[in-house]
C-alpha cells in the first residue's frame, strides 16, 4: 500500500509532460528562431497574447515541477531499492532527467533575452572547454562561429524535434520496463495526485504572472546571468571549487552521473538493512546538491550590490517591455525599440550633445537656452530687445567683448516687423508677408552694416541671417559653427559637430529643433521619456 | 528465385539502407554544416567608436559599444550590429588603449567600478590596468587588450574575441 502510493510521482511526470507538449506546441505557434524576432515574439506571446502569460508560464514552471518530482521520485526509487530488479528502467530514468536538462538549456536560450543568452554563453563556454573536442562542441551548439540566427535555429530545433522525440520513446520504454500492474484504485489515485499536481502549478503561474522575461539579449550590457534554479548547485560548486573550478564543472556531474549509473551493479545485497550504506550514499548526495542550492540563492541574497544591479535590469526590462507593447519592436530588433519613440534619435543626442551648453537647468552653461518656442516670434522679439540678457549670449564669451550685439531700439511696430522677417528665415508657412516686407526695409537701413540676410551669404562682421532657424540652415550650423555665414571662427565657443556627428544626425537635430519653435513647454513635458 | 526467403531479407535490407542513406547523409550534412564555417561575419578591420576626444587625456576608462557597420547573420544582412563593448582610455594625444569588455573566463560583459574590473557571473577581478587580480574569481589571464588607435580625431578599434577560459591569448 504504501509503496503504491509512491507509484503516483510517475503519473504526475506524465502529465507533466504532456502539460509541456501541449503549452509547447501553442507556443510554437507564435515563436520566431531569429535574432531579430525571437525576443519580440516571446515578448508578444506574454505581454499581448490573451492568455499568453499562463500558457508560457506553465511551460516553464512545469519543468521545475519536473524537475522537482523527478527527484522525488528517483530518491524512493533508491530508497526502495527496486532498481535491482528493474536496472534498465533505472538507467533508462537517469537518461530521461538528462533529456530534460537538455530541455531547460535549449529552451532558456530560446528567449534571447539577457538572462537566456548570457546563461547560454557560460554553458557553451563550459562546454568549450573540453579537452582537444571543446571547439567543435561550441561550433555545434551556436551553428557556427558566433551566436546569431543559427544558434536559435539550432537550439529550436533540438528543443521542439530532436529532445521530444527522444524522450517520448524514452518514457514508453521506460512504463514498459517499469512494468507497473495498474489496477482501478492505482488510476483514481494517480489521477488526484495529477490534479493536485497540477492546481499547484496553475497556482504558482497565475501567482508569477506567467514567466519572468529579461530586456533584449545585448552584447555590450553587463548583466548576473544565473543558470536555472536546478543547476545552481554546479554553479555554486564553481563558486567553492576556486581554481579548480573547471575541474568541479566537468567533474561533478561524472561523479553523481557514474555514481547512480553503477548503483544497480555494485548494490546487490537481497536484505534491506545490508542496503544502508548505499542509500545513504544516495540521500548523502541529494542533501549535499540541496545544501548547495540553498546555499547559492542565499550567497546572491546577501550581496547588496548585486540587488542593485538586478532591480536596474528589472527596470530595463519593463521599459523595453512597455515599448513593445507601445511601438512594436522594429524588424531589425529589440536592441533598436527605442527608435519608436519619436524623434528618439535627436533627443537622444540632444540630451547627450547639448544640454551641457543649453539647457536651461546646466549649471554650466555656456550658450542660449534652448528649449520650447526657440526661435519663434515671441523669441526672436526678445533676443532683439537684449541680445546678451540671460537667456540669449548672456553666458558666452561674445557677450563680454565689444563685438557683441547692442540692443535693438525700435518701436513695437517696427521691431514686430522686423521679427517677421527673421521669422520668415525659417519657412514658416504663417508667414505675414507684409509686415515681412515692411521689415525688409528696416533691415536694409539699421542691420546691414554687420549682418547680411541673402542666403548662404557671410555677413561683414556678424552671421548671415538667410534661412535663420530653417532644418537646413540648423544644419549648417551644428556642423560648423565658426563657419564665416553663421558666428565666424572667434566668435562662438560651440564646437563644430560635422566630424563628429553624421549628416543623418545633424539633420535629425536639426529637425527636433524645428519642432521646438512651434513647441510650447507642455508639448515637451508630454514627449515619451527617453 | 525470388521466393528464397534470404536473398529477400537482404534485397529488402539493401534497398532499405539505400534510402535511409540517401536521406540521412545529405540531412547530417546539413544540420552539421554550419560546424566550423563563418556563419557570422565580423569584421575584421578597425570600427569607428566615437570621437577621440571625448577622452581626456590621462582620464579614466570609459566604456564604449562596438558596433559594426554590417553583418551578415546566416541569411539576413544587418546594419549597426552591436558586436560587445569596450574599455578605451587616452594615454597621449595620438594614443589610447582599450581592452574587451569580454570577461576572458566565460565571456560575460564585465563591468568598470572606477578602481576595478568586476565580471556578474562567477566574481573575477581584474585591476585597474585589467590585470587579473589573484584569488578573486576563475579568470586565468586579464582582461584582453583590442588594437585601438587615434585617426583624424575618431577612435578606431579592431574587435577580436580570444578563446575563453585558456591562460594563453589565443584568437577564437
Ligand atoms: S565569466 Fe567572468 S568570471 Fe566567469
Amino acid at each position: 500500500m504504501t509503496k503504491q502510493i509512491w507509484r503516483v510521482l510517475g503519473w504526475s511526470l506524465v502529465m507533466l509532460l504532456v502539460v509541456e507538449a501541449l503549452t509547447g506546441a501553442a507556443l510554437a505557434a507564435f515563436y520566431a528562431p531569429s535574432s531579430t524576432d525571437a525576443w519580440a515574439s516571446v515578448a508578444y506571446v506574454q505581454d499581448q497574447m490573451p492568455w499568453g502569460w499562463l500558457v508560457r508560464g506553465l511551460h516553464f514552471h512545469a519543468a521545475s515541477a519536473i524537475v522537482i518530482i523527478s527527484g522525488v521520485h528517483l530518491l524512493q526509487i533508491a530508497v526502495a531499492g527496486t532498481y535491482r530488479e528493474r536496472a534498465a528502467a533505472w538507467w533508462i530514468g537517469l537518461v530521461l532527467v538528462l533529456l530534460v536538462l537538455g530541455f531547460a538549456i535549449s529552451g532558456y536560450v530560446l528567449r534571447w533575452d539577457q538572462a537566456g543568452y548570457w546563461a547560454n554563453r557560460v554553458e557553451v563556454g563550459i562546454a568549450a572547454g573540453t579537452p582537444v573536442v571543446g571547439g567543435l562542441i561550441r561550433s555545434l551548439a551556436i551553428g557556427g562561429n558566433e551566436y546569431g540566427n543559427l544558434t536559435l535555429t539550432r537550439f529550436y530545433t533540438l528543443h521542439v524535434i530532436a529532445l521530444p522525440a527522444l524522450i517520448t520513446a524514452g518514457v514508453v520504454v521506460h512504463i514498459v520496463l517499469a512494468k507497473r500492474a495498474r489496477d482501478w484504485s492505482d488510476g483514481l489515485r494517480a489521477a488526484f495526485a495529477m490534479a493536485a499536481v497540477f492546481a499547484v502549478l496553475v497556482g504558482y503561474v497565475v501567482s508569477q504572472h506567467g514567466a519572468d522575461l529579461a530586456a533584449p539579449a545585448d552584447p555590450s550590457a553587463a548583466f548576473d546571468a544565473r543558470p536555472l534554479w536546478y543547476f545552481r548547485w554546479l554553479f555554486e560548486l564553481r563558486h567553492l571549487a576556486g581554481s579548480a573550478e573547471k575541474l568541479a564543472a566537468m567533474a561533478a556531474p561524472a561523479v553523481v552521473g557514474g555514481f547512480l549509473v553503477a548503483l544497480p551493479l555494485v548494490d546487490k545485497p537481497e536484505r534491506q538493512a545490508k542496503r544502508m550504506p548505499w542509500i545513504a550514499g544516495v540521500v548523502g548526495l541529494f542533501a549535499l546538491i540541496f545544501v548547495l542550492t540553498i546555499a547559492s540563492f542565499v550567497q546572491d541574497s546577501g550581496d547588496a550590490d548585486l540587488a542593485k544591479r538586478q532591480a536596474q535590469a528589472e527596470k530595463d526590462a519593463s521599459r523595453t517591455r512597455a515599448l513593445a507593447v507601445k511601438h512594436g519592436v522594429p524588424a531589425t530588433g529589440p536592441l533598436d525599440i527605442k527608435q519608436g519613440i519619436v524623434m528618439y534619435r535627436a533627443r537622444s543626442l540632444y540630451e547627450k550633445r547639448c544640454t551641457g551648453c543649453h539647457a536651461a537647468t546646466s549649471k554650466d552653461r555656456k550658450g542660449p537656452i534652448i528649449g520650447a518656442g526657440h526661435g519663434n516670434r515671441a523669441w526672436l522679439t526678445a533676443f532683439l530687445k537684449e541680445p546678451s540678457g540671460d537667456a540669449f549670449w548672456g553666458h558666452t564669451k561674445l557677450a563680454k567683448t565689444d563685438d557683441a550685439m547692442k540692443p535693438v531700439e525700435l518701436g513695437e511696430g517696427d521691431l514686430a516687423d522686423l521679427t517677421e522677417l527673421l521669422y520668415a528665415q525659417s519657412g514658416a508657412s504663417d508667414v505675414d508677408a507684409a509686415r515681412r516686407d515692411r521689415g525688409k526695409v528696416i533691415f536694409d537701413k539699421a542691420c546691414t552694416d554687420c549682418h547680411a540676410i541673402e542666403e548662404g551669404v557671410a555677413g561683414a562682421s556678424a552671421p548671415g541671417l538667410g534661412g535663420l532657424g530653417s532644418r537646413d540652415w540648423y544644419t549648417s550650423f551644428i556642423g560648423n559653427p565658426k563657419s564665416p555665414v553663421h558666428m565666424g571662427s572667434d566668435h562662438s565657443q560651440m564646437p563644430r559637430f560635422d566630424k563628429d556627428l553624421s549628416i543623418v544626425d545633424r539633420d535629425a537635430l536639426a529637425d527636433y529643433l524645428v519642432w521646438l519653435r512651434t513647441a510650447t513647454q507642455r508639448d515637451v513635458d508630454l514627449l515619451e521619456p527617453l | 528465385m525470388g521466393d528464397d526467403p534470404d536473398r529477400r531479407k537482404i534485397l529488402t535490407c539493401a534497398v532499405g539502407g539505400g534510402l535511409g542513406l540517401v536521406i540521412a547523409v545529405p540531412a547530417a550534412r546539413l544540420v552539421l554544416g554550419p560546424t566550423g564555417e563563418q556563419t557570422v561575419t565580423t569584421p575584421t578591420d578597425p570600427l569607428d567608436v566615437g570621437a577621440a576626444d571625448r577622452l581626456k587625456v590621462g582620464g579614466p576608462w570609459q566604456k564604449v559599444d562596438v558596433v559594426a557597420p554590417l553583418v551578415k547573420d546566416g541569411w539576413t544582412t544587418a546594419r549597426d550590429v552591436v558586436l560587445g563593448a569596450a574599455f578605451v582610455r587616452r594615454t597621449a594625444d595620438n594614443q589610447a588603449q582599450a581592452l574587451s569588455a569580454v570577461c576572458p573566463h566565460l565571456g560575460c560583459a564585465v563591468g568598470w567600478d572606477g578602481k576595478n574590473f568586476l565580471c556578474p557571473c562567477h566574481d573575477s577581478k581584474f585591476t585597474g590596468d585589467g590585470d587579473a587580480i589573484a584569488g578573486t574569481g576563475p579568470a586565468k589571464r586579464g582582461l584582453d587588450p583590442l588594437p585601438v588607435k587615434i585617426e583624424d580625431g575618431r577612435l578606431r578599434l579592431t574587435w577580436i574575441r580570444y578563446q575563453l577560459d585558456t591562460a594563453s591569448r589565443d584568437k577564437a
